[in-house]
């Protein structure tokens, strides 16, 4: 495999990270009930689910939301950010909702600029990635910051909201709403960005028609390229302080735990049960959370591993 | 006299192969096969087929067909057996044990039998690991699939039988194909499983990195019960007609198909497929488990074959052919080269579109 996407990024970090949830909460039962789900109920407890989010905002409001207790609570200057990369993994995250063909270039993205007061920041949306645009965003915005002296700070939000009735379960794994912003930063002391590897595999394109090829293909893929992370970084799994997963089924997690020789206690699990999978915001809703229950220490090494329909495959290295 | 010999199983893979071999031995008059009618024998003037079935008593044979065959027989080689590895293990005793039963109580009833061969998988061995010698078979380390342990328990009753019979056990190992031409006239799990990988299907392997997949060619498979049966007969011997010290490793076969695959279909390549992962027996279940919980029939499809012989390799063994060697090379006959023949089965496999032809039948 050539990982041409490699990249070694001492020089930043993440220095800030907010996310949002709509108040709206069913358990897999009711999901059940409600005619929102694929499969049993029991079916995906048994994979580690229990509760997910369902919004009845949408997706820009949530962002709006997040981004803007980011700079809140971090006492950020809106002007001070460079560039607000926007992330969303279905279509209907990358325009304002409106009767008129028009509204289709109506940007969510543009709409937060104005909205935050980031005078001086220039903006971009990064879709078809699925799951995967935040920490594409995440990525694009290193290589940024790297590339522009001048540059010293990217805003990345990612929101997605299923359309209202829309069933909640993708490939066995319960969806949640939700949004989340953070801010990737020169010189940042905080969750320095040490290494980072992605690849995308387009047999995998059609995520109908390659449904049992692309569940087949997640395993072998990821094992590759969290090893080929882990040893460009020589850093052994053991010294992995915490895994940080995308929150798919814990069952599936067990799997790729042992193919990567992590132990179960290495995972921070706790959200996926009762979050579910927040589409593209899973890995940086856990550094948030793991980091605001004191479960992390300056220096601890961090794997976040991410999966998108694509299909695209991602791990990043990150020292807190 | 020249020998009549009665053979069991002449239409399964080995047989297909088998029945041409024996009808050219000078040596043989006539080849009886005892066939349920559910395949095509090749025509030759050596060959009769007789309806039976060797679940049955006395094989299912009319009284006077069975006096008739009993009276002509000299060797019997006794390869019918149900193979599948995902049968329950009552439907695989019915065929390899009580088949087994059936064709040796014929045995003992033929005045001029000169050798009974009994064929049989290196498998028997089971969960064992380390080096399986041709003598060994006692063991309590359990098995895999139904299909070793009741070809274990055949053998069992061959050996009860050895006094009084002149027994010969042929253990084979997993037959892949023709060494010459790669063809592949019947596929099992092991063409399955090659399959699945190439159609990204495949996602993990159980076993180690240094486990030996032992696999054979066709040809050596059939050149060697020839011998064990006729020239090099010797009552109370058990072969092994396997790969030994030849085998690829586990990870050897995978990298070694994987370029098979971009060497034959370079448009491959571009799917970006990766190899199985190999995976402690544990972890394989769990996949295995969560894939028949979620119901997806294809990759259900693919696991279901997987499972059903693949744990094998968490189970390393060097199966040794030390003994057999020694005779195989006193009669000339050489073992192919895993090496050489394995492109050759992927190639074919690849040209034939996975399926089998059991058209390329060896010509008589």
């Amino acid at each position: 495999m050539d990982f041409s996407t490699a990249t070694h990024l001492m020089d930043l970090g993440i220095s800030a990270i907010e996310y949002v949830l709509p108040s709206k909460s069913l358990s897999v039962r009711e999901l059940e009930d409600a005619g929102l789900l694929v499969s049993r109920a029991e079916k995906l407890q048994n994979f580690g689910f229990e509760r997910c989010y369902i919004s009845d905002e949408s997706a820009d409001e949530l962002a709006l939301r997040a981004a803007a207790a980011l700079l809140d609570n971090y006492g950020i200057r809106p002007e001070s950010v460079d560039l607000l990369l926007y992330a969303g993994a279905i279509a209907s995250s990358h325009h304002v909702a409106g009767g008129h063909f028009l509204s289709n270039f109506n940007y969510p993205a543009t709409k937060l600029q104005f909205e935050l007061g980031l005078t001086r920041a220039s903006v971009a949306g990064i879709s078809q990635a699925g799951c995967m645009g935040l920490t594409y965003a995440v990525k694009f915005a290193g290589d940024f910051v790297r590339s522009n002296a001048e540059a010293q700070c990217v805003l990345c939000v990612s929101a997605d909201v299923l359309p209202r009735g829309v069933q909640r379960e993708i490939l066995y794994n319960v969806i949640s709403d939700g949004a989340c912003a953070l801010m990737v930063t020169r010189n940042s002391t905080q969750n320095r960005i040490l290494a980072h590897r992605s690849v995308t595999k387009g047999y995998y394109w059609d995520c109908i028609a390659r449904k049992n090829e692309i569940l087949a293909a997640y395993f072998p893929t990821a094992k590759n390229l969290i090893q080929d992370l882990l040893g460009g970084a020589e850093c052994p799994p053991e010294d992995l302080r915490m895994v940080l997963p995308h929150n798919v089924s814990y069952r599936s997690w067990e799997i790729l735990l042992d193919l990567i020789g992590v132990r179960k206690e290495q995972l921070f699990a706790t959200n996926i049960s009762q979050k579910g999978h927040v589409i593209a915001a899973d890995n940086w809703i856990n550094l948030k959370d793991a980091t605001t229950a004191n479960l992390l220490n300056p220096g601890d090494k961090l794997l976040a591993f991410n999966f998108g329909f694509g299909a695209n495959w991602a791990a990043t290295l990150i020292e807190h | 006299m020249r020998d009549t010999v009665l053979i069991t199983g002449g239409t399964g893979m080995v047989g297909q192969d088998l029945l041409p071999k024996i009808c050219s031995q000078e040596i043989v008059e006539r080849v009886i096969v005892l066939t349920r009618g559910n395949g095509v024998l090749p025509a030759h003037q050596k060959i009769e087929a007789v309806r039976g079935d060797v679940r049955l008593p006395d094989l299912g044979l009319r009284h006077d067909l069975k006096q008739s065959v009993v009276k002509a027989t000299t060797t019997i080689i006794h390869g019918a057996a149900e193979t599948s590895f995902s049968s329950a293990l009552s439907a695989a005793r019915a065929v390899n044990v009580g088949g087994t039963e059936n064709i040796m109580r014929f045995a003992a009833d033929c005045p001029r039998l000169k050798a009974f061969c009994h064929l049989s998988t290196v498998y028997v061995c089971g969960k064992r690991t380390g080096t399986i010698r041709e003598e060994d078979l006692e063991h309590n380390s359990g098995f895999v699939n139904a299909y070793e342990q009741s070809k274990y328990e055949a053998e069992q009753f061959v050996a009860s039988q050895a006094q009084r019979l002149p027994t010969t056990v042929v253990r084979l190992s997993t037959v892949l194909g023709r060494s010459l031409d790669g063809a592949v006239t019947k596929t099992g799990a092991i063409h399955y499983a090659l399959r699945f990988f190439f159609h990204s299907l495949a996602p993990l392997v159980p076993g180690k990195k240094e486990s030996p997949v032992d696999l054979i060619a066709l040809d050596y498979a059939v050149d060697s019960i020839v011998l064990a049966a006729l020239d090099q007969f010797t009552a109370g011997s058990t072969w092994h007609v396997c790969g030994s010290s030849d085998a690829f490793s586990l990870e050897q076969l995978l990298e070694e198909t994987l370029q098979l695959f971009y060497k034959n279909r370079p448009a491959w390549r571009k799917r970006a497929i990766e190899k199985p992962a190999i995976v402690n027996l544990e972890t394989f279940y769990l996949f295995v488990r969560s894939v028949e919980e979620l119901g997806e029939s294809v990759l259900k499809n693919s696991v279901a074959v997987l499972k059903s012989f693949a744990p094998q390799l968490a189970y390393p063994k060097l199966i040794s052919d030390a003994s057999t060697q020694l005779v195989l090379q006193r009669s000339g006959l050489a073992r192919p080269e895993i090496r050489d023949y394995y492109p050759k089965v992927i190639r074919f496999l690849l040209e034939n579109n996975w399926e089998a032809r059991p058209q390329e039948q060896a010509r008589l």
